[in-house]
Formats: structure tokens, sequence, C-alpha cells
């Protein structure tokens, strides 16, 4: 009898299509730069050397040789590190980044806590704050990131992290609303206009239990970090009115669902609106009557960290003007870079969503880390979710 | 393991059953580490953790809880597991229905066709399963290719709702799992002995009775290995269904893993899985028993 064995090699094809790519999200990395071994740290000045920056362009600065093996593992939000930022550095150190995503504060503490190895992570403020308390952040050496004074001010030495030790501000900007006005006539101006009957099925938000709560408090006239069961009762009730009238939950890319015209309206990250907005005139952004609240991301280097250096490395380069200009021109969230902020175009610097007016940004409050209460909000958003 | 012995060449009736000698153990080891590797262990870790508590952070705290199997039985939990179930029945008839023809067709082409055929089944197969269902999104939705072609030929005024919809939950779920039916039943067509066939036709039966009474009977190991390979995955398959369903009505792969993630809640994830492990113990269980009676 015949054996078809070319069916079994397809079979094997096929299941490893399927399944080896089993994530959630496809973990991109870079193109693979040529495997160089360990730069030799023979000579004595070899941190302060700039060897490798021989051929770079004249206005950029020169990168020193950490004497670590030329990896680096990059756990980021999705859509929020260009890949033409990775490829610039590794094409400038001779670092190869290993990109893995995640999307959300939560998942990010799961997996770098049970084992992830890590050598630079993208947490929000309260992420920053409760990974500290629990003494998962290695202290950054602040003379190798040189380029922290094109820091804004107002964003270093928050109360997250005071003196900035561990932490060093990526992005940061609120959560707000955006209406494709072709679709919907009506003026709104805060949750209450979202979470109607009239755009059940309409509507996609932010896939994070966090967020969500946050809306309700601030709808209810409660300070967001005063998580208390009382206040989570309350919450509770008004989210079961509307999380039943959401077509799509998406922290990656909530834009999709609204290019698409799937959906009308959102409750989205401001990166994402300065993108809708900035495509079409049809969408508009709207900071919620109600209040919202600021977050800001920051790069911080995981205790169990095997590249630190790198780390801190590639911290300094995403620092400098022009690379930060590079990231904003992707991704147009608050960029806290001053000196990148001046080369943006000034279209960009008046896109509301991106940059808040002071006002706004006045009684916008931020996140702090609310301990064992993360899980009963989990446990809340959850059980609204599959009802 | 069942469905590969299912799918195997049956050569006469009787087995021969036999106590391996240490050299057959010898040669089983590799197998049973394997085995003992990643599936028991995995699975008493699966078990042990649903009687676990948590720490602010997400952490397993070995403090023991009925807690986790208890709310694992509300009837939210019970009646996503029912859906799951469903749309995987739904997926596994439609894989069928579809599967089966294509199969075989493929198997009774001329040989020197076969493989060109086989290839054609497989090769979208070689682009990531994800890419393929961002492409599914791209072709549903509202503004996607087969409303605006729609619209604009006239047919009809506004969109057809289909992205975000348990529509697109199958779809997405019978697109990535079709090869899983072919080339099990493929391999049965394959092996069917055209005489017969033709035994059955001489003997006066009508085509559809030929089919019903000769092919199928032969073909249905091919058949039983599909539905297994098909319907068992996408129980549990998330990624496809999370992209397609955006989230609302999730299945129990998704809750699970979003347990595990986002939610911070292991315990309780585990617990969730270790329901799922005991109901496909039961089912296989039940089909042996079954097998046993006929």
């Amino acid at each position: 009898m015949k054996t078809p064995r070319h069916l079994l090699a397809a079979t094997v094809l096929a299941a490893g299509s399927l399944f080896l790519s089993g994530c959630d999200k496809p973990a991109e990395s870079s193109s693979p730069a040529t495997e160089s071994t360990p730069a030799p740290a023979s000579t004595p000045a070899a941190d302060s050397a700039s060897a490798p920056a021989a051929n770079a362009p004249a206005d950029e600065e020169a990168v020193a040789d950490t004497g670590e093996p030329k990896v680096l593992n990059l756990f980021c939000w999705s859509e929020y590190v260009p890949q033409a930022v990775i490829d610039a550095f590794t094409k400038q150190t001779g670092i190869r980044v290993n990109v893995e995503n995640y999307s959300s504060n939560e998942e990010m503490y799961a997996k770098l806590l049970s084992g992830g190895k890590y050598d630079l992570i993208q947490p929000s403020e309260y992420a920053v704050e409760a990974l500290i308390e629990a003494g998962q952040l290695r202290p950054l050496d602040k003379s190798a990131i040189p380029n922290l004074k094109n820091i804004d001010p107002e964003f270093l030495d928050m109360p997250f992290d005071p003196d900035n030790k561990y932490s060093v501000p990526w992005m940061a900007g609120p959560i707000g609303i955006v209406v494709n006005t072709e679709l919907v006539q009506d003026d709104i101006k805060g949750y209450k206009d979202v979470f109607q009957e009239k755009f059940r099925d309409k509507i996609v938000i932010l896939d994070d239990a966090r967020e969500i709560v946050s809306w309700a408090f601030e709808t209810l006239d409660i300070p967001i970090n005063d998580v208390t069961d009382e206040n989570l009762a309350k919450a509770k009730d008004l989210l079961a009115q509307w999380l039943p009238l959401v077509k799509v939950y998406d922290s990656d890319s909530p834009k999709t669902a609204l290019l698409n015209g799937d959906v009308a309206l959102g409750v989205v990250w401001n990166g994402e609106g300065a993108i809708l907005t900035a495509e079409d005139e049809k969408f508009k952004w709207i900071i919620p009557e109600e209040g919202t609240h600021i977050f800001v991301d920051s790069l911080a280097i995981p205790k169990s960290a095997e590249h630190p250096k790198n780390a801190e490395l590639f911290i300094n380069f995403i620092l400098r003007p022009k690379i930060s200009k590079m990231i904003s021109d992707e991704f147009p969230y608050l960029n806290p870079n001053l000196a990148a902020r001046e080369l943006l175009d000034p279209d960009a610097l008046a896109n509301p969503a991106s940059y808040p007016s002071k006002e706004e940004l006045d009684r916008m409050d931020t996140f702090k880390n609310i301990g064992d209460k993360a899980s009963d909000i989990d446990d809340l958003v959850t059980t609204l979710k599959v009802q | 393991m069942a469905v590969v012995a299912e799918a195997a060449p049956v050569t006469g009736g009787s087995s021969h059953e036999r106590r391996p000698g240490w050299g057959a153990w010898l040669f089983l080891a590799p197998l049973l580490l394997w085995l003992i590797l990643f599936v028991v262990v995995p699975s008493v870790l699966l078990v042990v953790y649903g009687f676990c508590e948590r720490d602010g952070l997400g952490q397993v705290v070995f403090n023991f809880t009925w807690e986790n199997y208890v709310r694992a039985f509300e009837w939210k939990w019970l009646k996503i597991l029912l859906d799951s179930i469903w749309y995987a029945f739904l997926t596994t008839i439609i894989c069928m229905a579809v599967g089966y023809p294509a199969a075989f067709y493929i198997g009774r082409a001329p040989e020197r066709f076969r493989n060109l055929l086989l290839m054609l089944v497989m090769i979208p197969f070689w682009t990531s399963f994800l890419i393929r269902t961002y492409a599914w999104i791209t072709i549903l939705s509202n503004n996607g290719f087969f409303n605006t072609a729609l619209i604009s030929m006239g047919m009809i005024e506004r969109p057809i709702e289909m992205m975000y919809t348990p529509f697109a939950v199958v779809l997405g779920l019978v697109y990535n799992f079709l090869p899983f039916m072919i080339l099990p039943i493929y391999t049965s067509v394959e092996k069917l002995d055209n005489a017969l066939v033709e035994a059955a036709y001489d003997l006066g039966a009508s085509p559809v009775r030929a089919f019903s009474r000769v092919i199928i009977p032969l073909t249905r190991p091919g058949i039983a290995a599909g539905a297994l390979l098909v319907f068992v995955p996408a129980i549990a398959m998330f990624a496809i269904t999370t992209l397609m369903g955006g989230g609302t009505n999730p299945t129990i792969g998704e809750v699970i893993q979003n347990q595990f993630f986002r939610a911070q809640n292991r315990p309780f994830g585990a617990a969730l899985g270790t329901l799922l492990l005991v109901m496909f113990f039961a089912s296989l269980w039940f089909m042996h028993a079954r097998k046993r009676e006929a």
C-alpha cells in the first residue's frame, strides 16, 4: 500500500503555521543584524569611546560601546515603537533588538513576573509605581542618559518616580472620545453621550479594565484613585448599562474599527485619536466633559535585565530630538521631549488630540498604584463584559 | 493518539494484543518523556493552580481555596463554554460540508494532478494565520472590499455588518481549520478501492446508495479524524476569535487567555482550563466506550 508521505509533510506545515504563531500578537523582530561577538572591552576608555559612530552622519551623537552582548530584549506596547527607530538603533550600534508586545500593563506584569527575560519595558505611571514598590526595577545610571535634559521638566520628578531614579518618560496623553461625524450627527460632549442606547453596537473602547472603571468614576464624580468597594459597586451599576452597548474591545489599534466604518465612535488613547483626526476631517476628538486623566508611559529596566547597559543606550538614543521626532511622526502622542517638539510640523503640534491645552492638562489626574484592588477591578469588568 | 491510530490503514479485523518487552519500552521512552514533560506536568500544574489564590500583582499564592472552581461553575462561564462548543460544532460541520467534496475530488483526480491540488490547499498556510485573519478584516468591514463592491453594484444600500459578529468568528475558524479536515479525508479517499464502488454499481446500487453505503463507510476513519482535528482545537482557539469577534461574545479560549494575562487571575484561568480538560477527557472516554459497544 502506498503511503502518502507528502501528506504528512503538508499536515505538519499546516499545523506549524497555525500553532507555532499561537500568541495573540505577532512578535516582530528587527531585521537580523549580523551577529557580532561581544565587543572586546580591552581599551580602558571603552565606556566613553565612540568607535561605531565613525560612519554615522555628523549631526548624530557618538554611541558608546556597552561591552554587553549585542542584544536588547524590548517588551513594549503594541503600536508604540516605530520599526524605523529600532532599525536605526540596530544600524548605529549593531545591537539586535528583539521586540515583544503587550496591550495592557497587567499583561506586562504577568509576563515579566513569571520569568520573562526583558531588558527594557514600557510601564505606565501606576505600573512604574507598583514595580518600584515590588522591587522589580533597576536604578538607572543617569550618566549614561545625558539626553534626559531634553525632557520637559513638567514630566520629570513625577510622584510615581521621584527624581526619575528608575524611569524615563516615553510618551504621554489623555484618553478621549473620537466621533465619526459622518455617522453621528449628535453633539457628543462626554461619556454619557457616547454610551446611549442609540449607539448600541457602534462603539469601540479600550480593552483595559482600569481605564473602563475610571471613566465610570469620572462620570460619577468619584476621584479615579479612590478605589473602594463602595465606589466600585456604584461604578458597577453604571458599567452594567454601558458595556452591553460596546461592539469592539481593542487596546492595540482601536482606530482600525473606526477607519473601517465598523463603529461610529469610541473611547481611545490620544495618539490613536490624533492619527484619525489627521487622516480624515470627519473624525473629531473630544475631551470628555466629565473629566479624563493623563497617562505617562515610561521606559524602565527590570531588575532581571540581562543587558541593562544596552537598555540605557536605547533610552538615550530615543531621547535624541531627531529620533524622538520619528516616534511622534508615526505615533502622535504627547511628546514630553521639548527638543523634539521644536522639530515637529506645526500641524502636528496643533493637533488637539496630541497636545491638549494647558487648562485641559491642569484638570487631568494620573493613575496611582492601587495594589490588591487591581484584581477587584479586573473581576468587575471581566464579569460585566461576558453578560 | 487515538486519532492517528484510526487514520492508519486497518489490516484485518483482529488486533494482536501483546505485552511490550523492555525493548519496546526503550523505544517508547522519548515519547513517554515528552508526554510527561509537556502534557502531564502542565496539566497537574493547571489543576493545582486552580486551588490557589493570587496577590496584587497577579502572582500565584499557594493558599488553598475552592473559590475558583466554584466560580467556574457559574452560569455565565458555562454559557461561554456552551457557546464555544456550538461555534466549534458549526465549524466542524461546515468544514465537513466544504472539505469532503474537495478532498474527494483531489483523491480521485489523476495522480499527476493530486500533488498540485494538495499544494493549492496548503499554499495559503505558509503565511501566518494572523496575517490571513487581518486580510479577512479588510474584506468583511463595513468599508471593506465586499461591502464596497456590493454597494457600487447597487445591490445593497447600506453595508451588511459582518465584522465582529458570530458569523465572522465562525468564518475565521472554518477558513483556518479547513485543511485539517481535507487532508485526513483525502488520505481515506486515496486508499478507497475503486473495485468496491464498481461492485456496488454492478449490484444495482444507485449513485446515492453507493455513496452512502459504500463510499462514506469506507472513508469514515478520515472523516472522524478530520472532525476531531477541527473540533477540539476550535473550542479553545482565541486569537482568531478575538480579532474577528471584537472581544464581545468571547469564547472560552479568549476568557482563559485573558485570565492569565490581562486580568491577572491565573488561578481562575487555571480552574476554567481544568474544566475544559475534564470535559475533553469525559468526551473521549464516552466515545471510546461507545466504540467498545459497537
